[in-house]
């Protein structure tokens, strides 16, 4: 690696990982070559985005800005407007921060990005994008360069129905898996890893890279599914079924590991390698309803739907199925828009006589609210479940949080909350469930890089700059993250001190996109009216 | 290209070039070559995440974002069963200046 003159990166995301888990597999002896890769380099817990999710944390690695600044909040972009309510999914050309693939890009690097969200369509960088969260059938066209997809055809088992995202797959991971199809969802993604690494492994084989990453998504897929299988906490008693299921599971960190194993091989020993992941896992043990909570309180009506109407009623079944809120838009003031951003929306009026609450009566409602929320408890064990209540300020402070809740609630045990009809407001769990938690994993080892060491807690916003200053790029005056002490060695700050620089460059997508927030009403309703007749609107 | 060299039948051409690159590895077994009747559900099977990978090709392609794709998506206030390329076409001409 290293195309030219830079010293080589090779940054491995690892999405979800945690050293809870991690710890407990090095110590068992499941994954040898990152207990030695952590004896020889410098770790520290990663603190992720304000709500721990892939496309916020990810984007925010990738440009060193918080959500507020780059704009990625969630998976679903919506607006609401009096009588409606508009969804679409966030793609790179809502992203209004530089990415580290095109500062690099710009200082003449060479870089190759495999499987990171929110990539599509690919910026044409100085190197290869493949993306993430693209679905096989268009996996070709967001391909960057052109002549690539035709190239990784030629690769021994290539097949982009198995390694490209599913959107059925995912939905499936969000609602749980069925027990009886625990095998073949192991079993998928053990193999789409090796396909990533396979595609990854071709390409550094192929040329130089200056700064190569691949994001490895599965082991967020395995937590979900496994936590209560391998948190010795909860792995006690397992059926012969649950040891199976632990054994696959298993299967999935070993081969990991013989991936990374390869993967820093290939680099080389010059090559300084970043593991990172965008958020941690830990156990969710109860479940919050937040808009059943909304409605008893009179801010929420659910929308009636006249279940006499056939054609209605299977368009109902297939929202309610992808998790969407069916809500009457006239009488409702709050609500929870999506089960991944923990947000709840406040609609304010947009005038005399319209739906919402009166805009000078805001700050007061949504106090109101917050505080409600606080006093939320688990009738099982008589204790609060949301331990935080954020307004929209101090959850996504910044210059692009239009579409961040109101209010982001954080809960006791990190999980996500529920925004279906269903009662009771708070349950305990049937099962532990895996869910996402704030503490992600960094771990860095190569030429320079502090060695044998605990570099204590620091932020996802800090992986941009210490890629940058691994890469021998002076770091951009406005990322908001820094090369925090202990990641590099004493002698090598002496030799080759953190360099700053100007701000970073506006991204190419960057002015189309402040068109399409900043639009006249009447051209606003036309891209919102678009979204819905896609079928993404209710 | 320009915008102001744009033609109906240029733009038609671009669009089913799109969908040509678009569905060549989809083991469509329409074969009857994509053109302005071609039916984006009934022939070429496209789901609703196809129909925004599908927008957001062309706005790639002519570099604009925006247009009011509910005239040939909605009618009166419901989704439509069914689009014709040529539909797409013609309400990219009418946008992006296109003539005869």
């Amino acid at each position: 690696m290293g195309a030219n003159g830079m010293a080589p990166v090779l940054l491995i995301g690892l999405d979800g990982a945690t050293f809870t888990i991690l710890d407990l597999l090095m110590a068992q002896g499941e994954m040898p070559f990152l207990q030695e890769f952590v004896r020889q380099g410098v770790r520290a817990d990663l603190r992720s985005t304000v709500v721990p999710l892939t496309p916020p944390a990810w984007t925010t690695l990738m440009t060193g800005r918080t959500p507020g600044n780059h704009g990625i909040i969630d998976f679903i972009w919506a607006e609401q407007r009096a009588t409606d309510h508009y969804f679409t999914l966030y793609n790179f050309r809502d992203i209004q921060c530089e990415t580290i693939w095109s500062m690099v890009s710009r200082a003449g690097g060479r870089v190759c990005t495999l499987n990171f969200p929110i990539m599509a369509p690919p910026p044409p960088v100085n190197g290869v994008v493949v993306p993430g969260l693209v679905s096989w059938k268009h996996l070709r066209r967001n391909i960057h360069p052109d002549g690539l997809y035709e190239e990784l055809k030629g690769l021994p088992e290539f097949d982009p129905r198995r390694f490209a995202w599913d959107f059925g797959l995912e939905k499936k991971a969000a609602t749980g898996v069925p027990e009886e199809d625990v095998e073949e969802w192991v079993a998928f993604h053990r193999h789409r890893e090796r396909h990533w690494f396979d595609i990854t492994s071709h390409l550094l084989d192929r040329e130089p890279f200056d700064l190569a990453a691949i994001l490895f998504d599965g082991m967020d897929k395995m937590l979900h599914i496994g936590w209560r299988l391998l948190d010795p906490r909860y792995a006690v008693d397992l059926s012969p079924t649950d040891q199976r299921h632990r054994e696959l599971i298993l299967g999935y960190f070993r081969e990991l590991d013989g991936y990374l194993e390869k993967l820093c091989r290939q680099a080389g020993e010059k090559a300084r390698v970043v593991l990172a992941s965008d958020h941690g896992f830990g156990p969710s043990h109860e479940v919050f309803r937040v808009n059943t909570r909304l409605a008893e309180q009179g801010h929420l009506f659910w929308k009636k739907v006249d279940s006499a109407d056939e054609k209605t009623r299977a368009s109902v079944d297939r929202l309610v199925e992808r998790h969407f809120v069916l809500l009457d838009w006239e009488r409702t003031t709050a609500y929870a828009r999506s089960t991944t951003s923990n947000g709840i929306y406040i609609r304010v009026a947009d005038g005399p006589d319209r739906p919402g609450i009166a805009a000078a009566e805001y700050e007061g409602f949504r106090e109101g609210l917050r505080q409600k929320l606080l006093q939320v408890k688990n009738p099982d064990t008589g204790q609060t479940v949301v331990s935080q209540v954020l307004t929209r300020e101090e959850a996504y402070p910044g210059t692009c949080n239009g579409q961040a809740p109101d209010l982001t609630l954080v809960m006791r045990d990190s999980g996500f909350i529920s925004i279906l009809d269903r009662s009771p407001v708070v349950a305990t769990r049937p099962h532990i469930e895996g869910t996402h938690y704030p503490l992600g994993v960094f771990i860095a080892r190569g030429p320079g890089l502090a060695c044998g060491a605990k570099a204590g807690c620091f932020s996802i916003c800090d992986v941009a700059p210490i890629l940058l200053h691994c890469l021998g790029m002076p770091v951009p005056g406005d990322l908001e993250g820094e090369v925090p002490a202990g990641v590099f060695s004493s002698s090598h700050l002496l030799e080759r001190p953190v360099q700053k620089d100007t701000d970073t460059a506006p991204p190419a997508s960057y002015a189309a996109a402040q068109c399409a927030y900043s639009t006249p009403q009447e051209e606003e309703e036309t891209i919102l009216n678009q979204m819905r007749a896609l079928g993404y609107l209710e | 290209m320009s915008q102001h060299d744009l033609t109906r039948e240029s733009i038609l051409t671009d669009v089913i070039a799109i969908l040509n690159d678009m569905t060549q590895d989809w083991d469509l077994e329409f074969s009857g070559g994509i053109a302005g009747d071609t039916k984006l559900v009934g022939d070429l099977h496209f789901e609703s995440i196809d129909i925004v990978q599908f927008i957001v090709a062309i706005e790639e392609r002519f570099q604009r974002r925006g247009l009011p794709w509910e005239k040939i998506l909605m009618t009166d206030g419901r989704y439509v069963d069914e689009i014709r390329v040529g539909d797409a076409a013609e309400l990219l001409a009418q946008h992006l200046g296109g003539t005869a």
